[in-house]
């Protein structure tokens, strides 16, 4: 039977060992992370800082749109919701893409409604008696492109009424949400390797504390300034 | 070459906690956006009336950062600061209303024209909707009066670093892993199903 004496080693580099693999895991996992997210990262940096600038005239979309409009013969949907019939007169017409119904509907016999995914929009009006649609089509270049991806979810806070409902839009609003859950560890990995380098805390701590007073004065800082 | 390496690698270090509460404001705010909810958004709003206000003549024929600048001297009186969102004028009514927001709170300023008075609603106060706020802004929209508030141009510059540094960490982030031979391959395995996942993405949502 071992002595305590025996013992305490073998505890203190079990300890050791933990803390060495979550170090050196914690600084693989901050490079992978970013190897993995690196072009998502450029896209929404990127095009965060078009949306931004749209007056860069090397960036401009709107006035390069191409306008199509054309009709089609459609059979009047069956079904009673508004979201189902323009899904079934998408599938006639043949386009594909996250829906956005217009304001209430008055005229049963008319269904209004958009279609959009990125560097498409298709504003789709269809007279359901008349069994015919008209559909115009705005196609944007790459720069339209970019931007769209940045704000592409399919739902907005200031319009609860509209609801995801185009699978792919699904899949890149839950791959936003792994890259901002991607950058938010890779931030929490930062500071833990910086804090183990020990000579470079004090810089450390003047950066972190410059960002975080900045940052703190927008977040919580100029409520308080201007409250009232 | 060393020297390189560890200039490299403090800037790397630097810049990046500089940043990182800004990236952290801005990843957050993602949650929210991309999910179309926000915690605590149903908030009673507070109402007062004032009078008796200095309305320049003819502020409602005047267009975008004019028309802004002009409302300051009534929004000051008013005890109103933030950034002026947008100006919606309902002439039947001979009324302006105008929302300004601090990040975090919206006061909706409704003037009367006519009898030069306004009444004011103020509503949320909430730290996340000061970052979905942020997150958005400086934005696409209302370009011509983006940036009517000071704080919001030191926010667009703030917005426009943060970028810049993210694009600099990811490249320097680059340099410091490609120096490491041991982890190459299964870092380039990764670049390359990062590759994939995001061309393959974007190729099925746009084409």
């Amino acid at each position: 039977m071992p002595s305590p004496a025996d013992r305490l080693p073998s505890r203190k580099s079990g300890a050791r060992g933990f803390a060495d693999g979550f170090k050196v895991w914690n600084r693989k996992l901050h490079y992978y992370l970013g190897l993995y997210f690196l072009f998502f990262l450029w896209l929404f940096a990127f095009s965060g800082l078009l949306l931004n600038h749209g007056a860069w005239s090397f960036a401009q979309f709107f006035p390069n749109r191409k306008v199509t409009i054309f009709e089609r013969a459609v059979q009047p949907p069956t079904s009673a919701r508004d979201l189902e019939q323009a899904r079934d007169l998408m599938r006639q017409i043949g386009i594909q893409g996250e829906v956005s119904l217009n304001a209430a509907r008055t005229d049963l016999a008319r269904l209004d409604f958009n279609v959009s995914r990125p560097g498409h929009v298709y504003q789709i009006q269809a007279y359901l008696i008349q069994g015919r649609a008209k559909i115009a089509h705005t196609e944007y270049n790459a720069w339209g492109v970019l931007r769209t991806l940045h704000t592409f979810v399919g739902v907005s806070l200031d319009d609860p009424r509209n609801q995801r409902d185009w699978v792919l839009t699904t899949v890149w609003a839950y791959s936003m949400d792994a890259v901002a859950a991607g950058v938010i560890f890779m931030v929490l990995t930062s500071f833990y390797m910086w804090w183990g380098l020990r000579e470079k805390r004090k810089l450390g701590l003047a950066a972190l504390g410059l960002g975080t007073a900045v940052c703190g004065l927008f977040v919580f800082g100029l409520r308080w300034i201007y409250a009232g | 070459m060393k020297q390189f390496y560890a200039v490299t690698r403090d800037l790397h270090l630097y810049f990046g906690l500089f940043i990182s509460p800004l990236v952290l404001v801005f990843a957050i705010g993602v949650f929210f956006l991309v999910h179309g909810w926000l915690p605590g958004t149903i908030q009673t709003a507070a109402s007062r009336s004032v009078g008796d206000l200095p309305v320049p003549t003819g502020i409602e024929l005047l267009s975008g950062r004019e028309q802004v600048n002009a409302l300051r001297g009534v929004l000051d009186r008013l005890g109103v600061h933030g950034e002026v969102n947008f100006i919606r004028r309902i002439s039947k009514e001979h009324r302006l209303v105008i929302p300004i927001v601090v990040p975090g709170r919206e006061v909706t300023v409704d003037l009367n024209l006519e009898t030069r008075s306004a009444s004011v609603t103020s509503r949320g106060d909430s730290m996340w909707s000061a970052m979905v706020y942020l997150h958005k802004m400086p934005g696409q929209h209302n370009a011509n009066i983006r940036g009517n508030w000071v704080y919001l141009r030191i926010w667009r510059w703030l917005a426009d670093t943060t970028v810049y540094l993210v694009l600099f960490l990811s490249i320097s982030g680059i340099y410091l892993w490609a120096v490491l031979r041991a982890e190459r391959r299964i870092g380039m395995a990764l670049l390359a199903a990062g590759a994939f996942s995001f061309f393959g993405l974007v190729y099925a949502i746009a084409r």
